[in-house]
């Protein structure tokens, strides 16, 4: 039998198509799905870059009649921010933000933690009452509770006080939640282990419950760190002093109808509050995520 | 080295009693074997032991002083837990020497003792490391580190070996052999595994349903239970338990019937009267195949199973078969595999007959 005869009996499908080898098929479908998603991605990206545009450029020039959609000067922009820095009280907003936001980390990390670890791993009297009670409240809406909370905070003379702007947050329900969840599932006969060895109570919160929750901790610090630094309203509410205003309210100043700011200046005000989040959600993104996820799905 | 009695104790969650009327006198230096089924209340007993769980009923002494109401850490006891319970953000060294370091023991004095239980259990090289880094049976034996740390006068053990593999398992159960040899202090050893009972203890405690069944050494259980679930329990495979009636008592025997066995006529003083029914118990590896055994036994049992199913590994062949009225009996053949016909004929020497009663209890004969 020749060689020519073989080839000749091969079923067309087993031979390979170079064409299609070389050149994948893609579907109608295909291109629709990504064209929404760039248009996703553009929405969603495209306040944060005008803003960065905006800043890192002459006055103006970005909506000139020769418009740019990218920063064109990176001196202009430093030099609005230093401006801002050295010649309004931006900074000493960004440090009262900063113990703000530290302060009520350390409070909920500590008092969450403690409160967890007797919820997740002991009985007690009224256990099952106060962890209802605990979860009942995160049902209640804010705008219920800020004006009692406000008329609380000012009895205790706490208006325009660090104390003031910190303690009314320390109790996070959510955060107990989510620690509960965790600490539950720190294993018992370790805790007996640390018991036989001699560790008090407090020993096994400190030895046991808080290291072998870092991840936890670390991702719940991330989430009070986000809210708190975003937080307008109540610094507004109880701190209308300038002297302590916060990021926000020092925007809020910059972005009112009397501020009397190019727009330029107020963008830059504007980025310089959202550096810190931004900077870290870069860095932090894969715990916030389980962090979200975490609280929602440990059972 | 110390001595453990525990006197009358009960234990009761609600209304579910766990643990009933337990009297034990552990000596000094023993190796004791709480062994019994899931549920029987033998790893609840070691709690109470421990201080992790609070008796309801009873007193627990060691060395004659009280310890119901003292704390865990306090008591003189150092537990090893089936799950090991190491702690696994420390290192091997600082999950050996945390006991010490929380009693503020100079770290000179931690060291020096951490690397003593080293040696013992040939952990030197691995002090540094945590416990993800180690396998199994390093683990178990930096948990039995931990507890050698303590300098405890009584040693417990939670199913330590429940983790490890089969053969991990017989090494493990010779080190700890090795280890008590060496240490020579009470230890007391929970698990569900009669073969590890039987090679580890010097004193088996056999549990069912919350009650000490029996006591004593490991094969004088085996050879002389003192009822059926003991009898069934130790041993493997399981004894075999054939139904008969008496149908005839006499000074120095006794003559039983029943479907499977047939008329029997046993060697038995003093049989009580008034037992209508008995279960006769044979260990399968008192019954071989008649070929094997002929002209070995002078009074023998007969029986005549059907076969079902045979277990061959390798250096013995168990076979499994129903007799008529349908019992179950397995025997053992000394052959690796076994190639014969369904129909069997199995010999039993009848001197190695147990008798047990309606309730289950055995009736031995008077001496």
């Amino acid at each position: 039998m020749s060689g020519v005869g073989v080839i000749a009996n091969v079923e067309p499908s087993l031979t390979p198509s170079r064409d299609s080898a070389r050149w994948p098929t893609v579907s109608a479908w295909t291109i629709l799905k990504w064209a929404i998603a760039l248009c996703a991605v553009v929405v969603a990206i495209f306040p944060i870059w005008w803003m960065v545009n905006v800043v890192f450029a002459h006055p103006g020039e970005p909506v000139s009649i020769n418009p740019r959609l990218y920063p064109t000067s990176l001196t202009a922009g430093l030099e609005k921010i230093r401006m801002i820095l050295a010649e309004t009280d931006y900074l000493r907003a960004y440090y009262t933000s900063l113990a703000y936001s530290l302060l009520t980390i350390a409070g909920v990390l500590l008092i969450g933690s403690m409160a967890a670890f007797e919820f997740a791993l002991f009985e007690f009297p009224g256990k099952r009452v106060m962890f209802a009670v605990v979860m009942v409240s995160l049902m209640v809406p804010t705008a219920v509770t800020i004006v009692p909370t406000y008329l609380l905070t000012a009895k205790l003379g706490w208006l325009n006080t660090m104390q003031g702007l910190v303690v009314p947050g320390l109790a996070s329900a959510f955060g107990l939640f989510m620690l509960i969840q965790f600490m539950k599932s720190l294993p018992r006969e370790m805790l007996e282990a640390a018991r036989l060895d001699g560790a008090t109570h407090f020993q096994l919160y400190l030895y046991f419950a808080l290291p072998l929750s870092r991840n936890a901790l670390v991702t719940l610090a991330i989430l009070t760190f986000m809210r708190t630094w975003g937080n307008f309203t109540w610094p507004l509410i109880v701190a209308p002093n300038p002297e302590i205003y916060t990021v926000g309210q020092v925007v809020g100043l910059f972005n009112s109808p009397f501020s009397h700011q190019t727009v330029d200046v107020v963008m830059t005000a504007n980025l310089l509050a959202a550096l810190p989040p931004l900077i870290f959600f870069l860095i932090f993104q894969r715990k916030i995520v389980e962090g979200i996820a975490m609280s929602g799905s440990k059972g | 080295m110390a001595q453990l009695d525990i006197v009358h104790v009960s234990k009761a969650f609600g209304d579910a009693e766990v643990l009933r009327d337990i009297n034990l006198q552990i000596s000094s230096g023993e190796f004791v074997v709480f062994v019994g089924p899931s549920g029987c209340g033998k790893s609840t007993l070691l709690r109470i032991i421990s201080g992790l769980e609070e008796l309801s009923r009873g007193e627990i002494r060691l060395d004659g002083q009280l310890i119901n109401g003292i704390d865990p850490a306090k008591r003189g006891v150092a537990m090893v837990f089936q799950s090991y319970a190491l702690y696994p953000h420390m290192t091997a060294f600082d999950n050996m020497g945390f006991s010490l370091k929380l009693a503020r023991s100079p770290k000179r004095t931690i060291a020096q003792k951490v690397a003593n239980a080293a040696g013992i259990l040939r952990l030197e090289k691995l002090l540094e490391r945590r416990p993800g880094a180690l396998s199994g049976g390093q683990k178990q034996r930096v948990a039995i580190g931990r507890a050698i740390v303590r300098e405890p006068k009584v040693f417990l053990f939670d199913e330590p070996l429940s983790n490890l593999d089969a053969e991990l398992r017989v090494q493990m159960r010779a080190e700890l052999t090795q280890l008590h040899g060496r240490l020579k202090t009470t230890m007391i050893y929970v698990t569900h595994d009669q073969v590890e009972a039987m090679t580890l203890a010097d004193k088996m405690v056999v549990m069912n349903g919350g009650v000490v069944q029996q006591c004593g050494r490991p094969l004088e259980i085996y050879d002389d239970p003192d009822n059926m679930f003991v009898a069934g329990f130790i041993g493997s495979p399981r004894m075999n338990f054939l139904k008969a009636a008496v149908i005839d008592v006499a000074p120095d025997n006794v003559t039983v019937e029943g479907p499977g066995v047939g008329r029997l006529t046993l060697a038995f003083r003093d049989f009580p009267a008034g037992t209508g029914q008995v279960a006769i118990g044979i260990r399968p590896q008192r019954i071989g195949l008649l070929g094997a055994r002929e002209g070995a036994i002078a009074n023998r049992l007969e029986l005549s199973p059907t076969l079902t199913f045979a277990e061959e590994l390798g250096d013995v062949t168990y076979l499994h078969g129903d007799l008529p009225g349908g019992e179950r009996l397995v025997l053992r053949t000394l052959d690796g595999h076994y190639s014969g016909g369904r129909q069997l004929t199995a010999v039993a020497d009848a001197a190695s007959i147990l008798l047990f009663d309606e309730t289950g209890r055995r009736i031995r004969p008077t001496i």
